[in-house]
């Protein structure tokens, strides 16, 4: 093996770190059901629920004053049921295709459970609700759609931001690697959401390429960009572009994680701390 | 001459094959050349009392023949198709599945006999455990609900029968199990809030013997205390979607419940929500009721209880006593009397189990309000989706360790629909960072972990797939992207393969032509590994 200088060179990064730490341990994500968390966004979410065709947006946006105007007293805003049961879980909107079963019930009716015939609506306003009703399931059913749905919901502060900017400076140790006017500068204008700020500072991505430290049996030591580290090997390749490859029980592996000072909050904050520094980075626009 | 005489053994197979056995699914004893039901026995140990691998000579492990499937592209919304099913092996022949699609294969040689393809009109592709086979008969669920039952020689189906509505969005994965003359057939889906069943039928016509809900009939049935309205408890989630165990001498089944729905929202749903995120014993011959324990009571992340309800006997105390074990997706380990359901551990493996503010007098977690999701997020200290998932799990009684892979993380869950009517998931989580997976093996006797040995970071993923553990003191499990074998005393790896992608199913083994055989699926590919030069 070739013997080469160590530069300690701490990578500056989107989210720079806590002074360079080194971790053993760490990283992967086990591979669970799938597709759980939504992950995608709506379009490819509902290929993966196997939702029905996509509803006519245009159509629903006629439906929905129809809706409130005929349906809404009984079947409840956004037809999630009132009085009269949800039509978001109704069997018969779940099958209908084009407004073509839930037309029937519109037209005549369901004396025996109370409801009334509308008949005087036309086949068009028909349509309008039914393709406004399976909008609404569109957006119960498919979780892609959550964050631009509740985009409002998501931009809410309800932390102090007086206490979030004493967090920052003080317990939180974020102002030893960051600075306001520096790397963070209008850093609210990037996250619109400060659901998607908040996340965003709770879990970093990682940045970029593994560096690693490997000292050999007999001392050696090299340093350079993690090509593959499993239980069994580690690869690396040194700032000279060198390939380098042990087998993992021959040396010592020392990881360097830039985002030791994350990890590090993760077991600390409270609920609060985090709501408090949201709405503090919120005001850094 | 080998091979010769290998033709003549597999000619001689098919011509007298009678099918399966029934008398070969017992709770404990597996016969050794066979893997007759997903877990190999009713017990679901995933124990094998073959030694033939063993630590001294598991280096000449070496892989025997591979299958990789070609004929099948990317799959809708989950991308190449990933073998997630424990193949049955029976008559020299393998069957195993993914969405949609069974494969029967020569246990020789990893030849193709016959493929059946499936066109479904909807549900999930997100998985599929395998099939359940009874005498000559196979049986399989689609993504869309649909139940078929095929000949196992030849592939051809002989009936369907429509089980779940997948535009309710169920979807059905499950590996039937089989248990006397029942076929008991799960299901899955919590994007509608649906009600979770459990349905036992008919292994000749497929018609329905019982049928179990997961939640209460009618305000006023023993459990409906537990909701606030029918409308709440008919919708209430609680879904059936892996395969569980059996006690033939109970004669009682255990089976794991989903989670509560709506999923992130328990606003609508006050109270415990039973009998979701639990574990139930059910007569198989009725479907009734007869003991149930709660895992993650009023369930608010998502955390399915379906994780194998593993059966063993152990002697706690100077008593010889009848347990059944969970490693539960919400961070749980618990240790029942499968006779009773009586508890005897509950303790959180993965973080300190900060959701709960401790354990009630049946020895079930107490939710915190607290550590709900909320609007603007609540941290928790378990990574989104739960700590364990579907991966089986194993309990080897040769070391009384019960073995699984977990995850621990933190993770930030929201409810986004704060109405009094919520729907569907209702809202989400999130957390990607720093999770730490880990082969973990714990006491059965105290809930402590025994050992774990946890991933270490790098280019390949952390442990994946299930475990098997062998009377040739090897566990088998995926880590590193590699099928491993640990020493199950310790946790030290001694072996491994490199597989260009990681164990994706529960590892299995049997004996045949004398030589014993490691079974286990990496994505697209099924290998079968045994000894070189035996």
């Amino acid at each position: 093996m070739a013997r080469k200088t160590v530069l300690a060179i701490c990578a500056a990064l989107l989210a720079v770190a806590a002074p360079p730490a080194c971790a053993q341990e760490g990283g992967g994500a086990q591979g669970g059901r799938g597709g759980r968390g939504g992950g995608g966004r709506g379009a490819s979410t509902r290929v993966f629920l196997g939702l029905g065709p996509v509803p006519d947006a245009e159509a629903a946006k006629k439906g929905e004053p129809l809706y409130k105007q005929n349906c809404e007293t009984c079947h409840g805003e956004k037809a999630h049921g009132a009085q009269g049961p949800s039509l978001v879980r109704s069997v018969v909107v779940l099958h209908d295709d084009k407004g073509e079963g839930i037309g029937a019930v519109i037209r005549s009716g369901r004396p025996e459970a109370g409801m009334p015939a509308f008949s005087s609506l036309s086949a068009d306003d028909v349509y309008d609700i039914a393709e406004y009703l399976h909008q609404q399931v569109e957006l119960a059913a498919n979780r892609g759609t959550y964050n631009s749905t509740y985009a409002g919901l998501r931009s809410e502060i309800t932390g102090d931001p007086k206490r979030g900017e004493a967090f920052f400076n003080g317990e939180g140790g974020c102002a030893k690697c960051h600075a306001v006017s520096g790397d963070l500068a209008k850093i609210a204008d990037k996250y619109p959401q400060a659901a998607s700020l908040q996340s965003r500072f709770l879990w970093p991505s990682t940045p970029g390429p593994v560096q690693a430290k490997v000292t050999t049996a007999s001392g050696e030591t090299v340093t350079g960009t993690i090509r593959s580290l499993t239980d069994f090997d580690v690869s690396l390749v040194d700032a000279a572009g060198d390939y380098h490859y042990w087998p993992r029980a021959a040396v010592k592996v020392e990881v360097e994680d830039p985002l030791a000072g994350h990890r590090a909050l993760l077991p600390k904050y409270s609920d609060a701390e985090i709501h408090d520094l949201t709405a503090y980075l919120e005001t850094l626009k | 001459m080998r091979r010769l005489v290998l033709l003549l053994l597999v000619a001689a197979g098919a011509a007298c094959a009678q099918g399966l056995d029934m008398t070969a699914l017992t709770l404990f004893r597996q016969p050794k050349d066979l893997w007759p039901t997903y877990n190999g026995d009713y017990s679901g140990r995933r124990f094998s009392e073959l030694d033939q691998v063993k630590q001294s000579n598991v280096d000449q492990l070496k892989i025997d023949w591979m299958y990789r499937i070609t004929s099948v592209g990317p799959q809708r919304g989950v991308g190449g198709p990933t073998i997630k099913s424990t193949p049955l092996m029976v008559d020299g022949i393998l069957y195993f599945t993914i969405p949609d699609h069974i494969f029967a294969v020569n246990a020789r040689t990893g030849e193709q006999l016959w493929q059946y393809n499936f066109e479904d009109q909807g549900g999930h592709l997100v998985g599929q455990r395998g099939v359940g086979m009874y005498r000559e008969w196979l049986y399989f669920e689609t993504p869309d609900g649909w139940f078929i039952s095929l000949n196992a020689q030849t592939g051809k189906e002989r009936w369907r029968k429509k089980v779940a509505d997948e535009k309710l969005q169920y979807f059905t994965t499950m590996s039937p199990l089989v248990v006397k003359n029942h076929i008991l057939v799960g299901v899955g889906g919590d994007a509608m809030d649906v009600r979770g069943f459990l349905e036992s039928r008919d292994p000749e016509t497929g018609d329905l013997q019982w049928r179990w809900y997961t939640t209460p009939e009618k305000m006023g049935d023993p459990g409906s205390e537990t909701w606030p309205n029918l409308e709440a408890m008919h919708h209430g989630g609680g879904m059936t979607w892996l395969p569980g165990t059996y006690d033939p001498d109970l004669n009682l089944i255990y089976w794991g419940t989903g989670n509560a729905n709506p999923v992130y929202a328990g606003q609508s749903r006050k109270g415990s929500n039973l009998w979701t995120a639990s574990i139930v014993a059910l007569d198989p011959d009725t479907g009734k009721l007869v003991w149930w324990f709660q895992a993650s009571p009023h369930d608010t992340h998502d955390w399915d209880n379906v994780e194998t309800p593993v059966l063993f006997n152990a002697v706690i105390d100077g008593k010889p006593r009848k347990l059944l074990g969970q490693a539960s997706r919400s961070g749980w380990f618990f240790v029942l009397d499968r006779t009773d359901g009586k508890n005897l551990v509950s303790k959180p493996y993965a973080g300190t189990g900060n959701w709960a503010l401790g354990v009630d007098a049946k020895g079930q977690p107490i939710p915190n309000p607290a550590k709900e999701p909320k609007p603007d997020g609540s941290m928790i200290d378990m990574p989104s989706g739960g700590a364990t998932n579907w991966p089986p799990p194993s309990y080897d009684p040769q070391t009384e360790l019960f073995y699984f892979n977990g995850t621990e993380a933190y993770s930030t869950t929201y409810v986004y629909d704060t109405s009094d009517h919520p729907e569907g998931y209702s809202g989400g989580a999130g957390g990607t960072f720093d999770p730490r997976s880990a082969l973990f093996a714990m006491d059965i006797r105290t809930g402590a972990i025994r050992w774990k040995h946890e991933h270490r970071p790098g280019g390949r993923g952390g442990v994946s797939g299930g475990v098997l553990t062998t009377a040739g003191k090897l566990l088998f499990t995926g880590d590193s992207g590699d099928l491993v074998a640990f020493d199950p005393a310790d946790g030290k790896p001694i072996w491994h393969q490199r597989l260009p992608l990681p164990v994706s199913n529960g590892p299995s083994t049997y004996m045949l032509d004398g030589h014993q055989y490691i079974i286990a699926a990496g994505g697209d590919t099924l290998y079968a590994l045994r000894l070189a030069g035996e």
